[in-house]
């Protein structure tokens, strides 16, 4: 499909330098962290919207797909090149373009790594609260077209709380800005919270610009073990109802802290059903008195322990095995499928019950863990796909948890998106009309749909 | 078992489950920012090689050439995927197919050669002067000529005027009267102590005599062979381990010491591998050698217990030190405290630089054959060890020392930069 032409025309505009065709070059540029692989036909990198703009324009007129991409850490598939075609990596556009240390934003490209971004605006006193545990690795713009959320979403809220407005070429070629520096703004429809989750699939942010708060002055960090799953659950919903807003209030079931343990070897209560791990932020008197009044929530609801983080350095430990845990889950089996479905957090304790029936039901493993403070429950179906009876029975369970989801009032997925991965499912939650309503809206943006196609609808009529 | 070919190295290889953990520590991605340079990129490659998908391509191998080693990757993945073991089994293909390219190979028989002190380069040293110039206000050299392997830019180190164990020839292997009590020590010196730092040899020797060792010089002793592995030539690095191995059991010996972190990672965890497959009999040769292997540092503050600097009387000033910790060390063999006690014991007053741990992106040959690319890694060294503010940058590998030299140089920083074993004895 890819004829020279197009390919000299590429090079042309990104320059000789910043267009891959070698296939040792596209395998590099075919997978997620879904561990799925589309090899693309080309890769480029280009240095801004103009590039892209006439990337996008030669798009419509030689009809090939354009995938932009991020760093590739994606859950559900979204930079994935399904049709092949122009992989548009944003690698390069990696610089922070701002920060405003008087109204508190800065301006961003979308290559910038979370984590470093995080990194310099707290050396400025600043706060950027978004925080996906691949933080360390993936993009602001990744994280803007998937919505991420992170542990501190249950006080702090998720990257659309944080984005006042874009830059974003349009599948068609025009470059657009939305929203505005300030934190209000009501002129004409609201663009920016329609692009901010909608997986590479509307246009491809060229800009972003972020809202940021004042660094909290303490953190207070703490570990409770509990004897049953129930008891945590019970605990995350009491600390909620007594009306104290942790930063961060995590759980972790027992596949997932014997998994980490055996990475990390720090010391976790491998012995016990669940773990909460939870900060307190702010003023450093009510922090305190916040953590005191969690710790005594826990031993309430029959927590055997709960320790409290001596120093940054445990802190720092204690963030490593969290976030570790999702890639460290492959020691139970090879094969995982991995959904982040959330429950009104009231519902916590009859959703971990419920999957847990499943999990009997269809003899499987399944690990969870997630944000209990946000209702945000990471099920993990861990399989062996070489084994078919266990890869059927496992989407099954898959449905079933789902359902189960449906009926407690949730949603399928709370930050990982559908990209190809959820795509099955995406009408066990939308109604017909409100589908075709989301496509119609792809049509407006994306006539020839070039640009990522084959992601969040599945083909034909559901 | 590492060191083995990529091929049975499968099942590793799809433990990666390409999460991307790898790309914030990997200082050739650091650099570049592609993905192709990243830890999941080249485990994506190889993985790809074994299935046929790609062959030993100019462009594979460019990309599998371009990683220093440095195990980040590893000890940041939560597979435990041995990322080193299969870029270096990549290399191996690469050698056996005879794709390697000349200056690797080149650096590595240069230095790599089973008769360190005896060779070509002794030559070098007597006439690197028609072809470098000093540099003043550093123990550096800067070229006159357009040479071939050297850049433009570099500070480029100075060959010793006398080897240093040829220097040892002339006296006798034994460096200090026999006494029953004290515990026997072999010195390994390895090629950048011999050709280019005899200075850190000799501080070693003098450190560990002070301490009351006894100490041997074996001088049938070679490189330790990390070159040739780096570069996939197993046969030669094999060759390099049975010639160390029957030069150190000509004595009795409680310890073997080295003052260079990528020796001594060698020693005590390569050599096991690379005999692995010869022999019950060598196994336990090679067993009874490699746990007898210690740094330096971790010899003097562990083993021999040393409290305090043995060497009394602070003449030198007291100065700023910033200690540097190299990959083979911290990582490799888990060595981060003794070398930070040692400093204390000095007297100097000690300030930890960011990211002491980062790779200075040495990386054995890559230096030599992707100088620019290893300087740019080097650069984010070079600034962390000048907001330090310290006087003297200290490490415990003479690879790291040459490449840190360089850094500071070309960023007009005037730190000096030493073995942590010089600072101990600096002050005699
Ligand atoms: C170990 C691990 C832990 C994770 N933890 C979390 C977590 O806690 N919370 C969470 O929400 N997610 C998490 N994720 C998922 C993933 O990191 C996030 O979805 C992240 O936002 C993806 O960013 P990326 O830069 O890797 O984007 P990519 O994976 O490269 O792309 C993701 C999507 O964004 C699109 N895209 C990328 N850049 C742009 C752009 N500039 N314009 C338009 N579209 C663009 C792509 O087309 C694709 O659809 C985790 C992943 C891993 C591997
Ligand atoms: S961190 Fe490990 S598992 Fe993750 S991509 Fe890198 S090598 Fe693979
Ligand atoms: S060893 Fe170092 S340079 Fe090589 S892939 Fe791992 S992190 Fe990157």
């Amino acid at each position: 499909m890819f004829s020279q032409n197009i390919i000299k025309e590429l090079t042309n505009i990104v320059g000789r330098d910043n267009i891959l065709t070698k296939r040792e070059d596209l395998i590099c540029y075919s997978y997620d962290a879904t561990n799925q692989k589309f090899l693309p036909d080309v890769v480029v990198f280009p240095r801004g919207a103009e590039e892209i703009s006439l990337i996008l324009k030669m798009a419509n007129f030689e009809d090939f797909p354009v995938i932009p991409r991020g760093a590739g850490s994606g859950f559900s598939g979204g930079s994935l090149p399904v049709e092949g075609g122009v992989v548009v990596s944003l690698e390069r556009m990696n610089r922070i373009l701002n920060i405003d240390t008087e109204n508190l934003t800065a301006v961003v490209e979308p290559g910038v790594v979370t984590g470093e971004f995080q990194a310099e605006v707290e050396s400025l006193g600043l706060f950027y609260p978004p925080d996906p545990s691949s933080l360390k690795f993936c993009t602001i713009g990744g994280n803007v077209a998937e919505c991420a959320g992170g542990p501190r979403a249950v006080k702090y809220g998720v990257t659309k709380d944080y984005v006042l407005g874009l830059e974003v070429v349009l599948p068609t070629g025009e470059t657009i800005n939305t929203g505005a520096q300030t934190l209000k703004g009501v002129v004409g429809y609201d663009l920016t919270k329609l692009f901010v989750g909608s997986e590479g699939t509307l246009g491809i942010v060229t800009k972003i610009i972020l809202k940021l708060l004042p660094l909290p002055a303490t953190t207070k960090t703490m570990l409770a073990a509990f004897p049953d799953m129930k008891n945590a659950a019970r605990a995350a919903s009491s600390i909620i109802s007594s009306k104290i807003i942790p930063s961060t209030m995590e759980f972790i079931d027992k596949n997932c802290v014997k998994c980490v343990e055996d990475y990390l070897n720090i010391g976790l209560p491998i012995d016990t059903d669940a773990i909460l791990l939870i900060e307190t932020d702010g003023d450093k008197d009510l922090a305190e008195k916040e953590a005191d009044a969690m710790r005594k929530i826990c031993l309430d609801n029959s927590a055997i322990e709960v320790k409290t983080a001596k120093d940054k350095r445990e802190v720092k430990e204690l963030w490593k095995a969290r976030r570790a845990i999702s890639p460290s889950l492959k020691k139970l089996n090879p094969d995982k499928i991995n959904e982040d479905i959330v429950v009104p957090r009231n519902k916590i304790p009859d959703a971990i019950a419920g999957i847990q029936k499943i999990a009997e039901k269809y003899n499987l493993t399944i690990a969870n863990f997630g944000h209990a403070g946000d209702g945000n429950i990471h099920v993990n179906v861990m399989i062996d796909k070489s084994n078919k009876d266990e890869l059927s029975n496992a989407q099954k369970a898959v449905e079933e948890i789902f359902k189960l989801t449906l009926n407690l009032g949730g949603t399928i997925s709370g930050e990982h998106g559908i990209g190809i991965s959820k795509m099955p499912y995406i009408g066990m939650e939308l109604s017909p009309a409100a589908i075709d309503v989301m496509k119609r809206v792809k049509q407006v943006f994306d006539p020839k749909g070039i640009l990522n196609p084959g992601k969040i609808f599945p083909k034909g009529r559901e | 078992m590492s060191l083995s070919s990529l091929s049975t190295l499968n099942s590793q290889l799809s433990n990666c489950v390409l999460c991307g953990t790898c790309r914030s520590v990997c200082p050739t991605f650091g650099v570049i920012n592609r993905e192709p340079a990243s830890a999941r990129g080249k485990v994506s490659l190889c993985s790809a090689f074994l299935n046929k998908e790609i062959t030993l391509s100019e462009r594979f191998i460019k990309h599998i050439n371009e990683c220093v080693l440095c195990a980040a990757c590893e000890e940041n993945c939560p597979n435990d995927v041995p990322v080193i073991d299969i870029i270096l089994a990549a290399r191996q293909e690469i050698f056996k197919k005879g794709k390697t390219d000349f200056s690797r190979i080149a650096v590595s028989k240069f230095f790599g050669s089973e008769k360190i002190g005896r060779n070509a380069l002794k030559v070098a040293s007597k006439i690197q002067n028609i072809f470098f110039k000093q540099v003043p206000e550093e123990s550096g050299l800067h070229r006159r000529f357009p040479l071939p392997f050297v850049h433009g830019k570099r500070l480029a180190p100075r060959l010793a005027e006398k080897f240093f164990l040829e220097d040892r020839r002339q006296k006798t292997e034994v460096r200090s009267k026999k006494d029953k009590s004290q515990p026997r020590i072999g010195f390994f010196a390895g090629c950048l102590i011999n050709y280019i730092y005899p200075n850190i040899g000799e501080a070693s020797l003098n450190v560990l005599e002070k301490a009351g060792a006894f100490v041997v010089v074996p001088l049938d002793q070679s490189c330790c062979g990390m070159p040739a592995i780096g570069i996939g030539d197993i046969e030669g690095a094999k060759r390099l381990a049975l010639k160390n191995l029957e030069a150190f059991e000509k004595y009795e010996l409680e310890y073997i010491a080295t003052a260079c972190a990528t020796c001594g990672d060698g020693l005590k965890k390569r050599f096991k591998e690379l005999l692995a497959d010869e022999g019950e009999d060598l196994q336990k040769r090679v067993e009874n050698f490699s746990s007898k292997v210690r740094d330096i540092t971790e010899l003097l503050v562990n083993d021999l217990g040393i409290r305090q600097s043995p060497v009394s009387g602070l003449r030198s000033p007291v100065s700023i030190v910033t200690y540097h910790d190299p990959c083979h060390l911290s990582r490799g063999q888990g060595i981060k405290d003794e070398p930070r006690k040692l400093i204390e014991m000095s007297g100097h007053n000690f300030k930890e630089m960011k990211n002491p741990c980062k790779c200075c992106g040495m990386g054995g040959s890559f230096n030599i054959t992707n100088y620019e690319f290893s300087m740019e890694i080097n650069r984010k060294k070079a600034l962390d060890i000048k907001s330090t503010g310290a006087d003297i940058a200290a490490t415990t590998c003479p690879g790291c020392i040459m490449q840190i030299k360089d850094g500071l140089h070309q960023l007009g920083v005037k730190a000096k930069v030493v073995h942590v074993v010089e600072l101990i004895t600096l002050n005699n």
